[in-house]
């Protein structure tokens, strides 16, 4: 789901990365630089293995840096990616996905689908026990699934991923059958994200707000402590003997804790890195991948993850881009792999079509559909009637200039705004007048609501392209009615690519589902309804004292359950 | 003594009044500040329009929160809530109001007072060996007023790069262990150190030029004693009210320092709650810093007293 929270000051994260002038320093600085010298004795961490250990090593704590803070420990409410990455730490899940996005079991050894689509039977492990004690049973499952679906737990994108959840009877002990309203071939994938993680339904009995500070899972890990803006603290799980079936190993995890700090500034997460006060940093900044690639003491994991990769979604709803022909080229226009390469210093990939290269049924038959030609796009603005022009150079029809409106957020990462200063430059030589209109987070979502963007940039991260129902399908054009929100914000309707993305969840057929889903990316793509520029990513960097660090892969999001640190 | 208790009580009285009004004020501006600004704090709640909210969500969070009433009843509720003491749920943080303040307040302000502390100890540094001393005065007068003028922000990302970046003295980020108060404070400290020397430099010419003065050097007082125990009480007075101001100061640069330097602390929450328009929370910090402020002027009055025993006749 979408980045709300802030990210801090990230413009002045990019400062401080580029070399300032340094002018003399007042004297007493100098002096007290001095005497700073003497603090900073003890407390730096080395990245070298002291041992040259081949074997895993157990015991030790890993400190790893994040950028942004979960809300709520829980990951059913709300669900933003911080508390994603955290409850893969502590929580389980009822099954798994491979690489290849084959569904595997996990705590339900078992299932069986009915032949209507609308009962799943999950044959549940009888020997997990959350971490307070409580058995894993069929109430448990039922307990969570109805936590997700309750308006009142504030779940957005568990809650909304089992939109079509019914209610779950219990079979036996160890045996619950769930309920959809619809038939719903996408549900063992998002039952395999770490949002629907299982947690102890005694735990979740408690009031929410509670239960958001110290949720209780069954998983390798526990939490002891959360210091706000600070540092979550977790533990080893010593009874954990039931990981994941893509896991490096058996039996609990060889760490003995885990310190999750907070550092939002991305320049001083690597800098903590690099000085060894943290072992592993995940949102490595792009101005720091080269330098990380070149510390010998460091090395990097990275994944794209699954889903619609970021974009810029066209609103075909208004002037100028209810015109099919300006939307192509507005796109055509819009120089995104000049602009990647030097914005990620050729570290990023260009995400060319509707869904990312990792999710299940992507095809790659859209990577170029509509790729930079400035020319084209020139051709198609005079098709489409905006052939006068502005003594600045912009296009207009009937004397009004061709103007793009496209907010952002404050929150905002700093390279992705100065991507879009470079599809405004690039677009500009088109004759596009491209606005890039600052503000607030509440202010901007507000703005989205009402339709008042003709560009909106954000992504969806997801493990199924199911995704493309959420993004381009009419149902979701004012799904919640409330505020304006609607998740379809191109404001896209076509009944046919309703029926093919509707079509897809009724069959478990991966041939059926590729052929269907092979069909709504392209309706979506030859629609031209999103710039889209690279994938949502995973990157970490990490400490050459640590091993095995694994990438969890429905979401690659990270996993510290297999990791041991030589030191 | 009687006499005295006549004068102070009534002035308590007063002060208590005052205090209140400031604090219902601060109150009420913010409650009108982020009902003014665009925007939904339900939708920051949610995750925004991009998340996928089902309907009765979105429904069930505005009851709760109390944002389906109209806006006058949803200002006397908050009103007569924070009456009672309670500060309310933070709708961001899925926590207590008092218990974000308990875990935040700490951190900034040791970090408020060791910059106080800091830039005192600075102020008196460069002022006391160095007033009316020529050349070293004038050179301690212009550093003085070069550290006064730096942005607090960029003194924190200039020591942040030297000092954590590249000579890697120093830990960049977070609250453990005292060396991670150290660039923080300076950030905070250097700057109003510049601010409190310039004021105790013309006090502290003042006084030097006073008769007393004179006749303590008469009697035969060494340079050292006649700076430290004559001129340097003068002095102090206009500084201990620009410390007054001050502390509201490091407060509002604390946003920004605690941004850069990934501390914990009320300015980063601030700033977080701000931007998802959580008003129980936004509400519960200025209340916070506005009670900090008044605690601060009482505090000033009774240090007015004890640095000069004139007043006592005056200010009780």
């Amino acid at each position: 789901m979408e980045l709300t929270i802030l990210r801090g000051a990230q413009a002045l994260g990019s400062l401080s990365m580029r070399p300032l002038p340094f002018p003399a320093l007042p004297r007493r600085a100098l002096w007290l630089g001095a005497a700073a010298l003497l603090l900073a004795t003890t407390g730096c961490r080395r990245h070298q293995s002291r041992t040259t250990a081949h074997e895993p090593v157990q015991g030790g704590t890993l400190i790893y840096a994040t950028d942004r803070e979960p809300i709520c420990l829980d990951p059913h409410v709300q669900g933003d990616m911080p508390q994603v990455f955290l409850a893969e730490q502590y929580l389980d899940s009822l099954v798994a996905m491979d690489r290849s996005g084959h569904i595997l079991p996990w705590l339900a050894t078992a299932w069986t689908v009915s032949d209507d689509g609308r009962t799943y039977t999950f044959h549940l492990r009888h020997d997990v026990t959350f971490t307070d004690g409580t058995p894993l049973t069929a109430e448990a499952v039922r307990a969570n699934l109805d936590h997700m679906a309750d308006p009142h737990t504030q779940s957005s994108t568990a809650g909304g991923y089992i939109k079509q959840y019914a209610g779950t009877d219990i079979i036996d002990t160890y045996t619950a059958a769930v309920h959809l309203r619809t038939p719903y071939a996408a549900f063992l994938e998002v039952l395999a994200q770490g949002f629907l993680g299982i947690e102890s339904p005694r735990a979740l009995a408690r009031p929410r707000d509670e239960n958001c500070q110290n949720p209780v899972g069954s998983g390798p890990f526990r939490i002891i402590r959360w210091d706000h803006q600070s540092q979550i603290v977790l533990a080893r799980n010593p009874a954990y003997h039931w990981g994941p079936p893509t896991a490096l190993h058996t039996g609990p995890a060889r760490l003995d804790g885990i310190e999750w700090r907070i550092i939002p500034e991305a320049s001083v997460r690597f800098a903590a890195l690099q000085a060894g006060e943290v072992d592993v940093i995940d949102s490595l900044p792009p101005e720091a991948e080269t330098p990380a690639q070149r510390n010998p003491d460091l090395w990097l994991l990275m994944a794209d993850r699954p889903g619609n990769p970021t974009n810029g979604t066209l609103n075909i709803k208004r002037v100028p881009f209810d015109d099919i022909r300006v939307r192509e080229a507005f796109i055509r226009s819009a120089d995104i792999d000049g602009a990647l390469a030097s914005v990620f210093f050729h570290h990023y990939r260009r995400a060319g079509g509707p869904l990312s290269p990792t999710t299940p049924f992507y095809s790659p038959a859209f990577e170029h559909h509509a790729d930079y030609d400035p020319d084209r796009a020139r051709a198609l603005l005079d098709q489409a009637g905006w052939t006068g022009r502005t003594a600045e150079g912009i296009r207009t029809r009937d004397g009004r200039p061709l103007v793009v409106h496209i907010p952002l957020k404050a929150s905002l990462s700093a390279a992705e705004r100065t991507l879009w200063e470079q599809v405004q430059a690039t677009a500009r030589a088109t004759g596009f007048d491209v606005r890039l209109e600052n503000g607030d987070d509440t202010t901007i979502l507000e703005r989205e609501g009402h339709w008042d963007y003709d560009v909106r940039i954000g992504y969806w991260n997801t493990n199924t392209a199911d995704v493309l129902r959420i993004v381009f399908s009419s149902a979701f054009l004012g799904a919640a009615g409330v505020g304006g929100h609607h998740q379809n914000e191109a404001g896209f309707s076509d009944p046919a690519f309703d029926r093919i993305v509707n079509d897809a969840l009724l069959t478990t057929d991966p041939d059926k589902r590729r052929a269907l889903y092979l069909q709504a990316q392209t309706i979506a793509a030859q629609n031209f309804l999103q710039i889209t520029t690279y994938p949502q990513s995973t990157r970490l960097a990490l400490s050459r004292a640590v091993h095995d660090v694994r990438l969890e892969p429905s979401l690659n999001v990270t996993s510290l359950y297999d990791s041991w640190v030589t030191r | 003594m009687t006499h005295l208790l006549h004068r102070a009580v009534p002035r308590f009285l007063g002060r208590l009044l005052g205090g209140l009004l400031v604090l219902l004020a601060a109150a009420s501006l913010t409650f009108a500040s982020l009902h003014l600004t665009p925007g939904d704090p339900v939708t920051a709640i949610l995750g925004g329009a991009s998340a996928n909210p089902t309907p009765e969500a979105i429904a069930a969070a505005r009851h709760e929160y109390g944002l389906d009433r109209p806006i006058m009843v949803q200002y006397a509720l908050y009103i007569a809530r924070i009456a009672r003491g309670d500060l309310g749920q933070s709708f961001s943080q899925h926590m207590p109001v008092i218990a974000v303040l308990r875990a935040q307040a700490p951190p900034t302000l040791a970090l408020m007072a060791s910059s106080l502390a800091v830039a005192w100890l600075l102020a008196l540094l460069s002022v006391v060996p160095t007033a009316r001393r020529g050349v070293a005065a004038a050179i301690a007068s212009t550093l003085e007023t070069i550290g006064a003028g730096l942005p607090q922000f960029w003194l924190g990302i200039l020591l942040l790069w030297g000092l954590a970046f590249e000579w890697r003295l120093l830990p960049p980020a977070g609250n453990h262990g005292l060396p991670a108060l150290v660039l923080p404070t300076l950030s905070l400290a250097i700057p109003l150190a510049g601010f409190i020397a310039q004021v105790m430099r013309e006090s502290f010419d003042l006084a030097l030029d006073q008769p007393f003065i004179l006749t303590a050097r008469a009697r035969g007082l060494g340079d050292g004693a006649v700076r430290l125990r004559h001129a340097l009480r003068h002095a102090l007075l206009p500084c201990v009210s620009l410390s007054t101001w001050a502390v509201g100061a490091l407060v509002g640069n604390a946003v920004a320092i605690e941004i850069i330097f990934s501390r914990q602390g009320l300015g980063r929450e601030l700033f977080l709650s701000v931007a998802t328009h959580d008003m129980p929370l936004v509400s519960g910090i200025v209340l916070f810093i506005a009670l900090t402020y008044i605690l601060a002027g009482v505090a000033a009055d009774t240090l007015y007293v004890l640095i000069d025993p004139r007043l006592k006749g005056t200010r009780p």
